[in-house]
């Protein structure tokens, strides 16, 4: 197998904050998603492997290459979305444009503003006067218009209303549907990733809580809901995470099947990516 | 050299946003140039107020890439941090040097049409040179602050450091003057003076050499 992005043992210390062991492998056609809540060392992990601050351990590789010895060629073909980051609010999207014409070599003019006009962005109004979804747009377009087979996404969704969202994880479902190209994406909006992920990693206070395939998930995982007088019946060795919440205990488990042989008056469901989260990091 | 290219078209997009107010001063000072020049000779006044009204503007450029904390952006795309610190080097340069180029200019053509003459042509062009000078000597420590202290905090910082420096050679001159009276009893002003566009391009050579690899270093390890 071949992986587009491969994160071995990172560390980073900062004095509050440490990234502790983050291990990511990315083949290529894949979408993972790297899920946490705000402050969970998302954004210092694509920071960390886009080189924009140093690291203390670990090893990032991107096709094949250390990512600090990548050259202008292998850059061209990483496509990046920063949620916090961007050209001056007062350009617009022609002088973007003409921009990204100069700093890529394969830069496509057409695909750009085929995609400008199907998501019917103004071309002369400076980015400040769009709304937050606006600029998430452009953003993502000028990740994808120089056709790259590696898109490193630091939460794309982020003030999108949900019509905005849809048009654009139907981008980037329709982006990896080559077999070639992968995504990594950081979120907190768990719903995003639903439908889209291949694999999603649950990350908090640094470390890496879970990575598992979403079919996994998907197959194995469950989620029991009982009142306090049958929640002392399970033994805490039959499940993963348990979450008290309005007098109800969410329960975890990791091979609902089992479970489902040992408890069989249990009604078992399908945990969404919101209620993993919470209970992996809330959960006890 | 393409993404240099572009990298200065990003900054010159900056300017472009206050076009109206760059044409409205621009024809501000024209007609103030005319009609002092009825009066006086102006071409040195017109020469320096072009290259500080103008020239010093780039550094407005710092501000907009500090908010919208594009160098982190631009660092994800194909371009080195090299590559940014170069780029505003340049621009910095070429503005400075575009503003005193057409304030002589056009301050030139109004003399010349207002007086018919142009007194001491080439001391006032020595003058214009010791002003692009001093200014250059302003925006290279300016740039180097900037990155380390970021534009707000970088500009109190780079109001200090030529203060500094000014104080500490002012210092210095002084205690040579007074232990060695003789070196300024020797020394031939006019000559300097005669020389000063060749002393001019050594010192702004030396001052964007410095600053530039001063900023740099700063810059290539900066976290962001």
């Amino acid at each position: 197998m071949e992986y587009n992005l491969e994160i071995t043992d990172l560390e980073k210390k900062y004095q509050d904050f440490h990234l502790n062991h983050i291990n990511i492998k990315l083949p290529q056609g894949k979408i993972i998603g790297l899920l946490g809540q705000n402050g969970s060392g998302k954004t210092t992990t694509i920071k960390a492997l886009l080189n924009l601050i140093s690291y203390d351990k670990g090893n990032i590789k991107i096709f094949g290459k250390k990512s600090t010895e990548l050259t202008k060629e292998d850059r061209e073909n990483i496509g990046v979305v920063l949620d916090d980051s961007f050209f001056s609010p007062i350009l617009n999207v022609n002088d973007i444009n003409k921009l990204m014409k100069h700093f890529y070599q394969h830069w496509n003019e057409k695909l750009y503003y085929d995609m400008i006009k199907k998501f019917k962005i103004p071309c002369n109004k400076p980015l400040k006067e769009f709304s937050n979804g606006m600029k998430m747009k452009i953003k993502v377009l000028c990740a994808i218009a120089h056709e790259p087979k590696l898109l490193i996404l630091d939460e794309p969704t982020n003030g999108l209303d949900p019509i905005f969202r849809y048009e654009i994880v139907d981008l980037f479902a329709d982006f990896v549907s080559n077999k070639e190209n992968s995504i990594l994406m950081t979120t907190h909006i768990t719903s995003d990733l639903e439908h889209l992920v291949d694999e999603v990693i649950f990350i908090d206070q640094g470390r890496i809580l879970l990575d598992i395939p979403k079919k996994q998930l998907e197959d194995e995982y469950g989620i029991i809901e009982v009142l306090p007088e049958h929640f002392n019946t399970i033994k805490k060795e039959e499940y993963k995470k348990c979450l008290k919440y309005k007098n109800i205990y969410f329960i975890l488990v990791t091979s609902k099947q089992e479970f489902q042989k040992k408890y069989p008056k249990f009604e078992i469901r399908k945990p969404s990516l919101e209620e993993m989260m919470l209970l992996l990091v809330k959960g006890e | 050299m393409y993404t240099i290219k572009g990298l200065l078209q990003k900054d010159v997009y900056v300017f472009k946003n206050f076009k109206g107010n760059i044409i409205f001063s621009i024809v501000m000072f024209l007609f103030l140039i005319t009609m002092a020049s009825f009066q006086m000779d102006c071409f040195l006044a017109g020469s320096i107020l072009f290259l500080i009204f103008f020239g010093m503007n780039s550094i407005s450029t710092f501000s907009y890439d500090e908010n919208a904390d594009s160098d982190k952006y631009l660092l994800s795309l194909p371009i080195t941090r090299k590559e940014i610190v170069f780029s505003k080097y340049l621009f910095v340069f070429l503005n400075s040097f575009l503003s005193i180029a057409i304030g002589i200019l056009v301050s030139f053509i109004i003399t010349l049409w207002v007086r018919g003459t142009v007194n001491r042509f080439a001391d006032s062009l020595r003058i214009c040179c010791l002003s692009f000078t001093s200014v250059s000597f302003l925006m290279c420590s300016n740039i180097p602050c900037i990155y380390k202290w970021g534009v707000e905090k970088g500009r109190m910082q780079s109001v200090i450091i030529p203060a500094v420096f000014i104080f500490v050679v002012g210092i210095f001159g002084g205690i040579l003057l007074l232990l060695f009276p003789e070196i300024y009893q020797e020394l031939d002003l006019l000559s300097l003076f005669k020389i000063s566009p060749i002393i001019c391009l050594l010192l702004n050579i030396l001052f964007y050499g410095v600053s530039y690899m001063i900023s740099y270093h700063i810059f290539a390890k900066k976290s962001l």
